[in-house]
């Protein structure tokens, strides 16, 4: 078996941290007790999680079959894990983009439950390296730098966007594009009325049978 | 185990079975005094990062026991006391007194009385009862131990059903480019720190020589597995220098 990253060991020792907190992921772990479910991010890394008792235990590679897997790439596995629904597991190949699982769907799932029930509090976590007043701190400037970025992402999207609709006119406005659309609907629905006549025309002209 | 003419490893010398446990004692007799600076030069601090790092992997919770087997100076020993609060216990072990007289005083001097225990005892036949302790670790002992499967069953059986054992040691180095380094640093500057720091230049030789000798990462695993352990594993540390190996009763 190939050495496990000392990184690995920490996620597990910090996941391990908040199922002893928790009496929900506890109770959520013990329910999974001695099965396993294999993660692989594609091109990247191959673990192996497997729960005794209330104890995680993550693994690296991996070689014996194992209860369930998941597989996908890291973008889908992050969002199965948040719960979001792009991430959505995918049963072939055609849909790139989702997750894939194979074995036991349930267990998969009770896994799922798990990291999301074992999910640490980082500041709880900073605390125990800096202390409480300076994680706190930290975790402040954290939230509001990223806080800062969502809205500044936000802003230059709409920046851009007016520009391209109002300035360069590459892209119409939304009024623009719902009266356009509106437009479209009434001509279809035009088209079909006049489609509709048509044929009863045809049919009075052609006489009763 | 102890039929006669079996010979042991120490360092690269063979020895009569019996005769290594003196020969060790004899060592650590040597260099407990300077045991704790000497650890710092030899790893430039290292040592206390690689403990550190064993110790955030214990899942040791207030109320729990731990057991430190060749624990020496106490080093993780007071880790595991400081996971463990005042409602837990931790048992200091080591077959050298003289260690564990140093390790005893530093703990005492630092206000840990009423949850320590400190036994002089060898990690072939701990004196504890089945199934007595959530944790068990050893640190940079089991290379010193004569019959080391021995020791990882003794471990075994003291440990709890989902308990973990902590195996820290030297191993063998992974990291390319390494392996001559370490090799020139062994042989050429620890003997000389010894001699220099401790005035006993043979006992680091024999600490360089014993590295050399111990199981690698690979071999060390397979005896934890044979001796029982499930989810065994282990993780190098600055470059396979270290490795820590763990695994759970279950």
């Amino acid at each position: 078996m190939p050495a496990t990253p000392a990184w690995l060991a920490s996620v597990e020792a910090l996941l391990n941290r908040s199922i002893s907190q928790s009496t929900q992921a506890a109770a959520a772990a013990r329910r999974l007790h001695l099965t396993s479910l294999q993660i692989e991010i594609e091109g990247v890394l191959r673990v192996r999680a497997a729960v005794a008792g209330d104890r995680l235990a993550l693994l690296w590679g991996g070689d014996t079959a194992a209860d369930a897997t998941i597989a996908g790439s890291p973008l889908a596995l992050f969002d199965l894990l948040r719960g979001g629904t792009s991430g959505a597991l995918g049963a072939g190949k055609g849909r790139a983009a989702a997750a894939q699982i194979q074995g036991d769907a349930e267990i998969a799932g009770r896994y799922r439950e798990l990291f999301a029930l074992a999910r640490p509090d980082f500041e709880e976590e900073l605390s125990r390296l800096v202390g409480d007043v300076p994680a706190r701190r930290l975790s402040q400037f954290a939230k509001g730098a990223l806080s800062w970025v969502r809205s500044a992402r936000r802003i230059a999207g709409e920046n851009l966007a007016e520009y391209l609709q109002e300035e360069s006119r590459d892209l119409v406005s939304k009024p623009e594009l719902e009266e356009f659309l509106l437009g479209v609907d009434q001509l279809r629905e035009t088209a079909d009325r006049v489609e509709t006549r048509l044929a009863r025309l045809e049919q009075r002209l052609r006489g009763p049978a | 185990m102890n039929e006669p003419g079996r010979t042991v490893d120490f360092g690269y010398e063979k020895v009569a079975w019996p005769d290594k446990a003196k020969r060790v004692r004899a060592v650590f007799a040597s260099v407990a005094a300077k045991y704790d600076v000497m650890n710092d030069l030899m790893s430039f601090g290292a040592h206390r990062l690689w403990k550190r790092f064993a110790l955030s992997l214990t899942g040791l919770r207030p109320g729990q026991r731990a057991l430190d087997v060749a624990g020496g100076t106490g080093d993780l020993a007071r880790g595991l006391l400081r996971q463990v609060g005042k409602e837990g216990q931790v048992v200091l072990s080591d077959v050298n007194p003289r260690m564990l007289e140093v390790g005893r005083d530093r703990l005492l001097d630092e206000g840990y009385v009423a949850n320590l225990q400190c036994i002089v005892a060898d990690a072939e036949r701990l004196p504890f009862r089945d199934d007595s302790f959530d944790c068990v670790t050893i640190g940079f002992g089991l290379r010193n131990v004569t019959d080391k499967a021995a020791a990882l069953a003794a471990m075994h059986r003291v440990l709890k059903p989902g308990g973990q054992l902590l195996v820290l040691e030297f191993s063998a180095p992974v990291a390319p480019g390494l392996k001559p380094l370490y090799d020139a640093y062994s042989f050429g500057v620890l003997p000389m720190l010894g001699r220099l720091v401790a005035r006993d230049a043979d006992s680091y030789r024999y600490l360089a020589e014993s590295i050399r000798m111990h199981p690698n990462q690979e071999t060390l695993l397979g005896m934890l597995q044979s001796a029982g352990f499930a989810q065994a594993r282990y993780h190098n540390l600055t470059g396979g220098i270290v490795a820590l190996h763990r695994g759970y009763k279950i």
